[in-house]
């Protein structure tokens, strides 16, 4: 019982719920974007999902340099910038009370994270449940990585799958296998991104070895729970869309006996709007997303090789 | 040929009969609308030849007359003939009900801003030499400009109410006994009238009455037969002159076919086609109005495509050859309305409802091969008549239905118009129709209810202005635009010490406006007695039994009268900002925030941020939404209470555009509205604050009661067509549809956001402030957006992807 009340007000760190999609898994979903990873991949349309802290965000373009907020910050972090156009935050001197985005009526301040707990979130889950049961959706836990915050996504999962909601969770597995094991018991369907099989290149790029991930998803794969594993890869043009990285990945899927089929996602840059917002260096701004053609092209390459896996890809969900 | 199977999606080889739709649907698009006033010249005549008989006898006699010297004309490629005048695309003037108000617009009719209609010369003379002087005095239109009640015409002058509409054109919003006429033909019809009239007796007191109705019926008979013969007779003649033998053969068959029906009962597909159009040009020509729906085309036509098909008569592509030529000819009219009521409902809208799908009489699925076509023809002529409807009964009809549904969404033509089958039912046994007819329901116009042959009503009577409602509240019974004091004075605002009092008060003005419209509507009722519609009530089983005009009530079912609210969102919004902001938050006292609206927020920049991010409708947040369910329960309950002398008084919420030019009327609301700007359209959220993407508008939507909104309500919905690009994605918007009928939800249709639409946005932002997109994982405003993702949008409305959010 005590147990019970503990997990309702455990509280988790989110970006944001998105409701009724359907790119994260079956049917019509609502997506849970937790906050914070340890990974800092130079392609990721979520930047605002990388730190764990509450971050703020400014639109210049928005911005009417009122002065309301240069006012308000008891750190005096903000000042006018030199045209005059716009403020300047020093992100040093800003403590993250956020008066700012309070005060600010051209919406040009955001500020990204929020706190919820189990309960709450379950009561915004809950507003869909008519949609899971025509669609056969449910709730997807993405980020961010969401297994930073093990307990708080367990706890999830388990009144969404003792409730009758369809559960899935997208991770890059670079966890504690722990941390994994402590949401199995109630997940659907695990969605696993793998960047990369060569373990420099994977290095290079994300930083961290791919080590952990692959060892994860052999020991998930073995244990007797019942969910399906969907491996992703984002198609990153010039990085892992090779002949013999693609045969890689499908090479270690065989040997994956929950595997239900691999998801060709297409490099985009719908997330460069979010760095201009937090003031980041978007590292892929020269690297231009992958042809329709050439996504359908690698999925054609892997159906090639004839593992029997299902290859879908961006364009054409079937 | 109908798509029964799932099929996946691919471009469809276009069939060979598509090249006569595309000749005759170019015919259309390239014909600029006139008006035509040679059959108002005809009635005018027949009218005065006529004098000294009953009202409804003169309107048959002059109705016949139409028929037998109007302008009957065959044009090329047609299979379907008929027209209601003498041009292809023209508007006809009812001169018996309204001939002034072209009089009015004798001089901008052909340039005014919404829809314009040519004025030739020669009409012109016709109507200031032959129409005017006779009809001087005698309109409808002229007896309601007299009698209209002092506070209804306040109301109405200073935009509160609309209520002149059926003032300015004939009954409409009605669905004719087609079946019992196809099925039967005119002379199993004659064969009935003159039964009842064998069993009149001339020296019982009321028997005479019935007796020259029943002739009046025979004469509308006989002008919709020989107006039939006279298009075979031209048929005939063409065809002699022909030299085409492909179209010499056509015209053969056409003047066989009209030789044959309307007086007899059809035998074929193409007889039942011709019969059914024949007579709607009939109706049309009797009284010039909107929404002569043809109904249920998929259940009454069926006996005779399957018939057809059975025998090897037809195949299944001639059959949509004929179903698409019927199409074409659905478009070719336009409504003539004045430009007041064009503004509120643009477009020459003669919403000539055809539905498809639901249940059938016996409640099961009523989804046939017919129900595939009906969509198809849309599909393939994509005009804008006829107006696509379909009863989509979640728990009997199909998938495979459903999904052909979808397919015709995807194409961006906003049809069909979605409608929940078990909401449409509900609302006709709230109608006070038993349930074993309800099932036969049918929508009617825009996304009202009726019942085919048997239900008489106004659908959409008048409007009611639900911002000027908040207004009202706020300043005491003052109109803002006038400064006048206009309605009840419900007490200074300023003064209410809880939100209990203050929704009492938008409760009471509400009331008010109500009665002034009822007040108004009796008014209607009266005068309506004076515009009989013997062709129409023909195929009215009851009107013949009663000997009782659909006008004076004959019909089997007598409903009072509709009224429509417009601006549901901006009422909910605004009552939930004041709740939230004055009496919950206490962010701003009531002073200050009457004060902001007074300077349209001009210098209170820091209020309307307030206004604007307090609970909005269209969010699934039950603050805003139980205020929503509160006040359309009292709306409905209000609207009920009254009785006309013909029913139960009826609410409906479906502005067709009446939103923008009430909004005209109404400054800024507590909702964040700034002042003169469009109200909300229907049951939808106000532009741009629904940011919870569409499971959240439809649960908020869910919180109206529908099926209490007997006259319809209608919900927007955009959708981007990244969405419909998939097989996912088709699947996943048959799932939502799905969804909102178990919420209950009555009505929804989808206007697909084009590239073209996000290339103007680009362009011209602050035209499309409120237009949201997803973006990956979260719902923006476009316009927000840096270039380089808009561009991004803008690519994968052709190319999509899923999105690695």
């Amino acid at each position: 019982m005590k147990d019970t009340l503990k997990k309702k007000h455990l509280k988790g760190n989110i970006i944001r719920i998105e409701r009724s999609s359907i790119h994260d898994g079956q049917g019509l979903r609502t997506v849970i974007f937790l906050k914070g990873c340890q990974l800092s991949c130079p392609w990721c349309s979520t930047p605002e999902s990388q730190s764990f802290e509450f971050e703020k965000g400014y639109d210049q373009r928005l911005c009417t340099a009122c002065g309301r907020c240069i006012e308000s910050c008891p750190e005096n972090a903000i000042t006018l910038s030199d045209d005059g156009l716009g403020v300047i935050t020093d992100r040093d001197k800003c403590v993250g009370c956020f008066r700012c985005f309070e005060v600010c009526q051209a919406n040009a301040v955001k500020k990204y994270g929020f706190t919820m707990t189990v309960d709450d979130l379950m009561k915004e889950i809950s507003k869909d449940e008519i949609f899971y049961f025509h669609s056969g959706g449910g709730i997807t836990l993405s980020g961010g990585e969401p297994l930073c915050q093990p307990d708080f996504c367990a706890a999830l999962l388990e009144k969404c799958k003792i409730n009758g909601i369809h559960t899935a969770l997208e991770s890059s597995l670079y966890t504690p296998y722990s941390s994994l094991d402590t949401v199995l018991p109630w997940l659907d369907h695990l969605y696993a991104d793998l960047k990369h099989m060569d373990n420099q290149m994977h290095t290079l790029w994300v930083g961290a070895s791919n080590q952990t991930t692959l060892d994860n998803l052999i020991k998930a794969d073995q244990t007797s729970y019942h969910f399906g594993e969907i491996i992703r890869i984002p198609l990153i043009p010039g990085y892992n869309d090779t002949d013999s990285n693609l045969a890689a990945t499908l090479g270690f899927c065989t040997k994956l006996k929950k595997i239900k089929e691999i998801e060709l996602l297409p490099y985009h840059r719908l997330g460069s709007d979010t760095y201009r917002l937090l003031g980041l260096d978007y590292r892929c701004r020269d690297l231009l997303p992958p042809s329709e053609e050439h996504v359908k092209e690698r999925a054609e390459f892997m159906n090639s090789l004839l593992t029997g896996i299902p290859i879908r890809s961006g364009s054409e969900i079937t | 040929m109908p798509q029964t199977k799932q099929k996946k999606l691919e471009a469809r080889v276009e069939p060979t009969y598509m090249k006569r739709i595309h000749f005759l649907k170019q015919r259309v698009l390239d014909t600029q609308p006139e008006m035509d006033l040679e059959n108002a010249r005809l009635l005018t005549k027949g009218f005065r030849e006529a004098e000294g008989e009953p009202l409804v006898m003169r309107k048959a006699r002059a109705f016949r007359n139409q028929c037998c010297e109007k302008t009957i004309k065959i044009w090329d490629e047609e299979l379907i003939v008929g027209c209601s005048g003498s041009k292809i695309r023209a508007g006809i003037l009812c001169a018996d009900s309204c001939w002034s108000v072209l009089d009015k617009e004798l001089d901008t009719i052909s340039s005014r801003k919404y829809d314009p209609f040519n004025l030739k010369p020669e009409d012109r003379f016709a109507f200031e030499e032959e129409i005017r002087p006779y009809w001087k005095g005698r309109s409808n239109y002229e007896e309601w400009l007299a009698q209209i009640p002092d506070e209804t015409r306040v109301l109405r002058d200073n935009g509160v109410v609309y209520i002149d509409r059926k003032a300015v054109r004939g009954w409409g919003e009605t669905t004719a006994g087609y079946e019992w006429l196809i099925k039967e033909g005119l002379e199993g019809i004659i064969l009935s009238i003159k039964e009842r009239k064998s069993k009149l007796d001339l020296t019982k007191p009321g028997d005479f009455e019935k007796d020259y109705y029943l002739k009046s019926l025979l004469i509308a008979a006989d002008g919709i037969a020989r107006n039939a013969e006279r298009y075979a007779e031209e048929a005939d003649k063409l065809a002699a002159a022909e030299d085409n033998p492909r179209r010499k053969k056509e015209l053969i068959e056409i003047a066989e076919v009209c030789r044959r029906v309307p007086m007899k009962p059809a035998r074929t597909f193409r007889e039942a086609l011709q019969s059914l159009y024949f007579y709607q040009t009939m109706i049309f020509m009797e009284q010039n109005a909107a929404s002569y729906n043809p109904g249920r085309m998929d259940q009454y036509l069926w006996p005779f495509y399957k018939a057809d098909i059975d025998a090897g008569r037809i195949t299944p592509e001639q059959a949509q050859e004929l179903l698409d030529c019927l199409w074409i000819k659905f478009s070719e009219p336009c409504l003539f309305q004045d430009a007041q009521t064009a503004e509120f409902a643009a477009g020459y809208p003669m919403f000539q409802n055809v539905c498809a799908g639901g249940v059938d009489e016996a409640g099961k699925d009523a989804v046939n091969d017919l129900s595939y076509m009906i969509l198809q023809a849309t599909m393939d002529v994509q005009l804008y008549q006829p107006s696509l409807s379909v009863r989509y009964s979640v728990s009997k009809n199909p998938n495979s239905f459903l999904r052909k549904v979808v397919e015709l969404i995807r194409l961006g033509t906003g049809f069909p118009a979605f409608h929940n089958d078990d909401i449409g039912i509900a609302m006709l046994m709230n109608k006070g129709v038993p349930l074993r007819e309800a099932y036969n329901w049918n929508p009617c116009g825009c996304v009202e209810t009726n019942l085919e042959g048997r239900m008489r009503q106004y659908t959409a009577l008048a409007d009611i202005n639900l911002g000027s409602m908040v207004e009202f509240t706020l300043l005491n019974g003052i109109n803002r635009k006038s400064g006048l004091i206009i309605s009840e004075r419900t007490g200074e605002p300023k003064e209410f010490t809880s939100f209990d009092q203050f929704l009492q008060a938008v409760k009471s003005q509400i009331a008010y406006a109500t009665r002034a419209v009822i007040a108004g509507s009796h008014v209607i009722d009266e005068i309506g007695l004076n515009r009989p519609v013997p062709a129409l009530s023909l195929t009215f089983r009851d009107c013949i039994e009663n000997a009782k005009d659909y006008a004076w009530g004959g019909a089997k079912y007598n409903v009072g009268n509709g009224i429509i609210l417009i601006g549901v969102a901006d009422l909910i919004n605004s009552i939930t900002a004041v709740k939230y902001l004055v009496y919950d938050q206490k962010l701003v006292p009531m002073e200050q925030l009457i004060e902001a609206l007074d300077h349209d927020f001009c210098g209170y920049e820091e209020i309307r941020k307030l206004c604007l991010e307090a609970p909005k409708y269209g969010n699934d947040d039950p603050y805003a939404d139980e205020i929503a369910g509160e006040i359309f329960t009292y709306i409905a309950d209000e609207i009920e209470r009254y009785e006309s002398k013909f029913g139960k008084m009826t609410p409906g919420i479906l502005p067709v555009s009446g939103n923008t030019p009430f909004g005209l009327e109404v400054g800024a609301l507590p909702s964040g509205r700034k002042a003169w700007q469009p109200l909300a359209d229907g049951v939808s959220p106000s532009g741009g604050t629904d940011l919870n993407g569409p499971s959240a508008v439809i649960k908020s939507v869910a919180h109206i009661p529908h099926g209490r909104f007997v006259q319809g309500t209608l919900l927007n919905m955009k959708v981007e067509p990244a969405m419909l690009k998939t097989e996912n994605g088709i699947t996943q918007l048959m799932a939502l549809l799905k969804s909102l009928c178990s919420l209950g939800v009555f009505h929804v249709q989808f206007n697909v956001i084009d590239q073209e639409t996000l290339i103007n946005a680009q362009r011209e932002p602050e035209k499309y402030k409120g237009l949201l997109v997803r973006v990956a994982g979260y719902t923006a405003y476009f316009v927000e957006l840096g270039k380089d993702v808009q561009d991004e949008i803008i690519g994968r409305t052709v190319q999509h992807g899923i999105s690695t959010g």
